[in-house]
């Protein structure tokens, strides 16, 4: 059974359609990332995931519980932090995880045994006394993630959890949640537009635009989806008869010389060396062999392209 | 649900006494309301303090003061400090959310006033007693008991509803200081009652016995009560709350 299932899953506001006929499937284990730009959806999405708002159109199940029928039974399985951490800012951060402990019926000592747990790796424990309030926000966002993991929660939603987070402290974050994700073995759906962010601690992503999934895959998936990956050789002795012979290798989708150099867009890029092998053998000086790597950001804003060209 | 609804009056009770900001200066304030009804003004008034019965008055309106400062942060707080929609993807079910909040409202307000009257009561001893122990007489006990916490119950139900509707604390702040001014609106409009109606309503209530009068008030409020928190529970929506 996946984690979350959604079946043409529809919500609109007035004119705006949030979320448009999604059809999502995210397995059990994994760490699944739904990119989008603002407003693109992503927010509702976990909102009629986690049942706090109705589908127009549609369904969801999360565990196999329907989000609208058993909107409960799927939050009691769930942990969440939303668009904002949603800390009590005038509590200690012991507090803070008590109070969700006690929500989720943890007896004292299991209370008191995981927020050791929880906020020593986050280098927090020493100072869980202290209310927050003053805390700066790299720091509240880690109690936070902390707070959604406190019940030891099967699926966990982390909406943008490095927004408004400065590089240092967006970096700290994701360490630490890639460490807890490994150490807790949850299932995360982690919604965000910081690409890195994707490619490092998701194994699925899923991009969204306008409430409509474009993609869904692997990020290499995408990758190879969406563009070629590209190699830029310069050298001396790049004939007409060169370009014309490399055409003809079936490793090799287009080529083009551009500023001097030859660009090649080919299949595989752990092959190029039979490219390189070819120039050399066609008595090609080659100076320098340059490969691209295509990352997830430029598999986004491909997308997003597509997506504006085929509304144009 | 019974222990969901204490887990959400436990919070509200931790943020209610907490020093620091908004709410924490109400610590602060609590401490100069208790010297101010509990020493100050019993030690004006001397031993009628303890012995008056119309004093039931006072023991009657003081849970409408103390829950009013507190009430207003419980829903429209949460939504101002962006905490509410955390809660609202917890487990918790709908009532006990909402009755956490009003239970923590209510007991703050007759808790407040009875630790009032438990220091007013030691100050008239302590400056007035030396002819033996005065105590209040047992109707203004039992009164002011029953009238705190139904007091204390109808301000937290106001409040309740005010803080679901308001869009921030200062408007459901204002929103309550102008039910308080409606309250004595009553008070207000006996002037322009016609004297022969006034003769003739005073002449029922001297005839009516004031134990009477208790029980009959005190069904009016419990009835008020249930209607309130019943148009609350239909108000606390989740998906109406996060849209708001």
């Amino acid at each position: 059974m996946n984690a979350i299932q959604t079946n043409q899953l529809t919500r609109s506001f007035g004119e705006l359609k949030a979320v448009d006929h999604l059809t999502l499937e995210v397995p059990r284990g994994m760490v699944f990332g739904f990119l989008g730009p603002n407003g693109s959806g992503k927010t509702t999405t976990i909102r009629l995931l986690l049942g706090l708002l109705d589908a127009d159109q549609g369904e969801a199940q999360v565990f196999g519980f329907n989000t609208k029928t058993q909107a409960n039974e799927v939050r009691v399985r769930c942990g969440a932090l939303l668009e904002h951490h949603g800390l009590y800012e005038r509590l200690s951060a012991a507090e803070n995880l008590d109070y969700y402990g006690r929500i989720w019926h943890m007896s004292k000592e299991d209370r008191e045994q995981r927020i050791r747990e929880l906020l020593e790796p986050l280098d927090l424990y020493k100072r869980r006394d202290e209310p927050i309030g003053r805390w700066s926000r790299g720091m509240k966002q880690k109690l936070a993630v902390a707070r959604t993991l406190m019940h030891r929660p099967e699926l966990i939603f982390l909406d943008e959890p490095t927004a408004g987070l400065d590089p240092v402290a967006s970096t700290a974050l994701r360490d630490d949640l890639a460490t807890l994700v490994a150490k807790e073995g949850v299932t995360i759906f982690l919604t965000t537009h910081n690409l890195a962010e994707a490619e490092k601690l998701c194994t699925q992503v899923a991009v969204i635009n306008h409430g409509q999934l474009l993609a869904n895959g692997s990020p290499s998936q995408l990758r190879a989806r969406t563009s070629a990956p590209r190699l830029y050789i310069t050298g001396q002795g790049i004939t007409s008869q060169v370009l014309d012979d490399i055409k003809k290798n079936t490793l090799v989708k287009r080529v083009q010389q551009q500023n001097g150099r030859l660009v090649v867009d080919v299949n595989d890029l752990t092959r190029s060396h039979e490219i390189v092998k070819q120039l050399v053998n066609a008595n090609v000086l080659i100076d320098e062999v340059h490969k691209e790597k295509i990352d997830l950001e430029d598999v986004f804003l491909q997308l997003m392209e597509e997506e504006k060209r085929g509304e144009e | 649900m019974i222990a969901d609804i204490f887990n959400v009056a436990w919070k509200e009770f931790r943020e209610i006494l907490t020093f620091g900001d908004v709410r924490g200066r109400s610590k602060f304030s609590q401490i100069i309301m208790i010297v101010i009804f509990g020493v100050v003004i019993p030690l004006q008034n001397g031993r009628h303090w303890v012995t008056s019965p119309i004093n039931i008055l006072v023991w009657g309106w003081m849970p409408f003061l103390w829950v009013s400062g507190v009430v207003a942060d419980l829903f429209a707080g949460e939504r101002e400090r962006h905490t509410l929609e955390s809660l609202l993807a917890t487990r918790l079910s709908d009532q006990a959310i909402l009755f956490g909040k009003l239970l923590a409202a209510l007991t703050y307000g007759f808790t407040l006033t009875w630790v009032i009257m438990l220091v007013s009561l030691v100050t008239i001893n302590v400056a007035y007693g030396r002819d033996g122990l005065l105590f209040y007489p047992t109707l203004i006990t039992l009164g002011a008991l029953v009238f705190s916490i139904l007091i204390s119950g109808l301000s937290a139900s106001i409040g309740v509803l005010v803080s679901l509707r308001a869009g921030s604390v200062r408007q459901a702040q204002q929103m309550m200081s102008v039910g308080m001014l409606l309250l004595f609106v009553p008070f207000m409009l006996i002037q322009f009652i016609p004297k022969n109606l006034l003769i003739s309503i005073a002449t029922i209530v001297e005839n009516v016995q004031p134990v009477q009068v208790a029980i009959g008030v005190a069904a009016v409020l419990v009835i008020l009560e249930i209607i309130l928190i019943a148009i609350a529970r239909r108000l606390f929506q989740r998906s109406k709350l996060i849209l708001d």
